[in-house]
């Protein structure tokens, strides 16, 4: 007995020093081996860190560490791309992107990048045909000598600097790749290799690589920026309430997934809270479409009652702090965004009245939503309800009507719900990618909202297409407007983002496009 | 477990009652005396009056969001508010409403149907029983919660289908004890007499028959309530339910799982489907051994 004691008792001594030499390790970005460890929580959606291939969030986050791009962004800042491995020049129509090589950058393997490693990577991410491939649709890449590509669109490109940054067209080790299945057609078959070796001149590269638990990060010995101030990062697979007890004790150093009401507590002390504007819109619609609209919808008074009948305040109380009111359909980061005016403001007199101009007579307006995913941490039906509220005390009757994302897409996408909400994430920092909200167009017609229904609409949207350069911020700003005075779109709010790091984390910036620079924080 | 002392006063009035009275009291009165049957009654009956006088128990309007959200409970919101600043109080008291009379129908409907279905399986055998019963083990042969919400998301969510799902995942218990009842009943000499004295289907089932085996199925309904509610709850939780604003504890119970930090908002409807469902299973319980106490084991073998 007494020896089996003795043993028991060795044996939680020595659990106990194992997890106090593991928590040593792992916790507090504490000095182990060459550098400093960085763990980072992330709720994955994490599907390949083969750049031409991914698309999804946790993608981005693992492929902007491994490659770098063309073009970039500085910090957080979208509105204008700056140069990556190549510099840009854009031709006064918009039509030809001239990039030049700017400086030198090495893969993790010790090769220079080339312009025709630059080319064989968006050629790759054109002919592999995936997720990311729209990025380049109608783009043709060509090589001009051993310092210049040329990309040539057919109709005006204005957004091509701005999707160049995206992580999904991280530049390659041609040569290394086509070793290994890399080519520019659909019979590309590295995938499987890059998910075990990166081969980008990034700030890390691949130490290991599992799909469902983490990603390892190991800084490229060849980078050609500055070193990065951690020599080991840690991504791991976390859900969001774990997320707020690691970072909470110290278990890791950054979590990415908590909402405003996870965050509540968290700043002061050991940690730290980082807030910012998240890139998605939350936007209602109303169908236009005489089959759909009740009769109540597609009418322009009714259109305005309901804008002037929500009360942005409390909306923005329910999306929590960090949260704005968008002005149009463009989120406030991108070039072009506009802030809320007197046609988006509170005022239940003037919804009443344009109600009674309308000639609504209490038809019940059905409005639908997804119930079965949180954006930014917020389920939909929270503003459903609130929304609902505050239009009955204006006078109109609205039945909620939830359903499962994938009942609800098919109904949406056919153009067959009378009302509802809805969000949109960017596929590209540029308010092109917002042009889909227009008569005609793919987001148009899910709302019923035929080609030719609004000429004054339409006509600012060419407007805003066709601006080249410094014209387009406004055209982009008066299409929102015309959107704003007769469109079935009605922008709600733009959710808050909280990243919540432990306070010896001194620099983090958030952005859109790639949620979080691995290499940047310190 | 019934003592003397809870026996007594009843014992004595019924030696002074009538010989008729006497006759057709029930073992019911002692079995009620148990403990927890009658802790079922009593949290029961407390349930039952919340659910009609709800509007008058109830401090605030359970759709009205006027307070200061996410509040913890406090003198002025007994249960706290919600997401949206909605007492959850009232909204728990106002969830009796729905549960309790969709319950109800939920277990009376299943019982009708089961035990018709079951009656006229077990009545004339061979191939109607045949038919009827594999469709019933079809039934039984998936997960009771994923079948139902198969049913309740082809419907789409509302109370109504939520009902009608369960439904169809709950009558096949009832068919099958209904079913074995009768087929032992159908034998028994004085059906086979009502039979030759010239009574038709109809008449056998509902006068000779059914009589004697309605007890069993009526405590399998009783036991069943509290899963009814459980079911109906789940659904909601699982958003095919009630449709919101539509204050149902399984829906509020599923809001606060969103909000872990806030925990008053799964706690307090939470604890009245646990109160509800186990006041239930208690007076089920009591039932069925006062009813039927040699069924007891059989219907406590059958798998809701």
């Amino acid at each position: 007995m007494i020896r089996a004691h003795r043993r028991l008792a060795a044996a939680v001594v020595l659990c106990v020093g194992t997890a106090i030499v593991l928590t040593g390790c792992s916790g507090g970005g504490s000095n182990a081996g060459g550098g400093k460890t960085l763990v980072v929580d992330n709720s994955f959606d994490l599907k390949t860190s083969d750049p031409a291939r991914a698309f999804e969030l946790t993608g981005s986050i693992v492929d902007h560490a491994l490659y770098e791009t063309a073009l970039t962004f500085k910090g957080g800042d979208v509105t204008k791309p700056v140069p990556g491995i190549m510099s840009y020049k854009e031709s006064s129509d918009d039509k030809t992107l001239t990039l030049t090589m700017n400086g030198k950058h090495y893969f993790s393997n010790g090769d220079p990048v080339t312009v025709d490693d630059v080319v064989f990577s968006l050629k790759r991410v054109q002919g592999i045909a995936g997720n990311p491939s729209f990025l380049l649709d109608g783009v043709t890449v060509t090589k001009k000598d051993d310092k210049t590509i040329v990309l040539t669109s057919a109709s005006a490109n204005p957004a091509l600097p701005s999707i160049l940054p995206n992580p999904s067209l991280g530049i390659v080790d041609a040569k290394a790749l086509k070793k290994h299945g890399g080519s520019t057609t659909k019979s590309d078959s590295a995938e499987s290799y890059l998910n075990k070796t990166s081969l980008g001149s990034g700030p890390y590269m691949l130490q290991s690589y599992n799909v469902n638990t983490k990603v390892v990060f190991a800084p490229n010995p060849h980078y050609a920026g500055p070193k990065p101030a951690y020599g080991k990062v840690v991504l791991e697979n976390v859900a969001g309430p774990t997320q707020k007890i690691n970072v909470q004790a110290g278990s890791s150093q950054v979590a990415l997934d908590l909402n405003a009401d996870q965050v509540k507590g968290l700043s002061g002390g050991k940690t730290r809270v980082i807030k910012g504007a998240s890139p998605y819109l939350i936007y209602l619609w109303f169908n236009q479409d005489a089959a759909y609209s009740g009769g109540v919808t597609d009418k322009p008074d009714f259109l305005t009652a309901i804008r002037r009948g929500i009360d942005y305040s409390k909306i923005l109380s329910l999306a929590g702090e960090g949260a704005t009111q968008p002005g149009g359909l463009v989120p406030s980061q991108f070039l072009g965004s506009i802030k809320a005016d007197a046609t988006d403001s509170h005022d239940t007199a003037a919804a009443k009245a344009a109600l009674a101009r309308s000639g609504y007579a209490g038809q019940t307006v059905t409005f639908s939503y997804p119930n079965d995913i949180t954006v930014d941490g917020i389920q939909m039906e929270t503003f459903a309800q609130a929304l609902q509220a505050q239009w009955k005390a204006i006078g109109i009757n609205v039945s909620l009507s939830p359903s499962p994302i994938a009942t609800f897409l098919d109904a949406y996408r056919g153009g067959k719900l009378q009302s509802g909400i809805m969000y949109w994430g960017p596929d590209y920092p540029d308010p092109s990618d917002y042009l889909v909200f227009n008569p005609g167009e793919d987001l148009g017609l899910r709302a019923g909202w035929k080609a030719g229904a609004d000429p004054t609409v339409t006509a600012a949207e060419h407007k805003a297409a066709a601006a080249l350069g410094d014209d387009r911020a406004g055209a982009y700003a008066d299409w929102q407007r015309a959107q704003n005075a007769s469109g079935p779109f009605v922008p709600l709010v733009q959710p808050g983002q909280y990243v919540v790091t432990s306070s010896n984390i001194t620099s983090l910036q958030l952005n859109p496009v790639w949620t979080v620079d691995l290499a940047a924080i310190k | 477990m019934s003592t003397d002392a809870a026996a007594g006063p009843g014992g004595r009035r019924t030696l002074r009652a009538p010989a008729w009275k006497r006759r057709r009291r029930p073992l019911l009165p002692q079995q009620w005396r148990r403990p927890m049957a009658i802790v079922g009654i009593v949290v029961i009956v407390f349930w039952l009056v919340i659910a009609v006088l709800a509007p008058l128990v109830a401090p605030y309007d359970p759709l009205a969001q006027e307070f200061a959200r996410l509040a913890p409970p406090s003198a002025a919101h007994w249960f706290g508010t919600d997401v949206l600043g909605r007492d959850v109080l009232s909204r728990t008291l106002y969830g009796s409403r729905i549960s309790l009379p969709l319950s109800l129908i939920l277990v009376l409907a299943s019982m009708v149907i089961g035990s018709v279905v079951g009656a006229i399986a077990g009545y004339f055998g061979r191939v109607v029983d045949e038919v009827i019963m594999r469709i019933a083990d079809l039934v039984f042969a998936f997960p009771t919660i994923i079948l139902a919400m198969i049913v309740a998301a082809s419907l789409g969510p509302s109370l109504l289908n939520a009902v009608i799902a369960l439904l169809v995942v709950s009558w096949p218990s009832y068919a099958r004890v209904m079913r074995s009842l009768v087929l032992s009943a159908r034998g028994q000499e004085y059906v086979v007499a009502g039979r030759l004295l010239g009574a038709g289907t109809v008449r056998s089932l509902g006068r000779d028959i059914l009589p004697n085996v309605a007890a069993p199925v009526l405590v399998l309904a009783t036991l069943d309530f509290g899963n009814a509610i459980l079911l109906l709850s789940g659904l909601s939780f699982l958003g095919l339910g009630a449709v919101p604003p539509t204050p149902e504890w399984g829906a509020m119970v599923s809001d606060g799982v969103q909000q872990f930090s806030s925990w008053w908002l799964a706690a307090f409807p939470g604890l009245a489907i646990f109160t509800v469902v186990v006041a239930f299973n208690f007076v089920g319980d009591a039932l069925r051994d006062a009813l039927d106490p040699r069924t007891a084991e059989a219907v406590s073998e059958v798998s809701v």
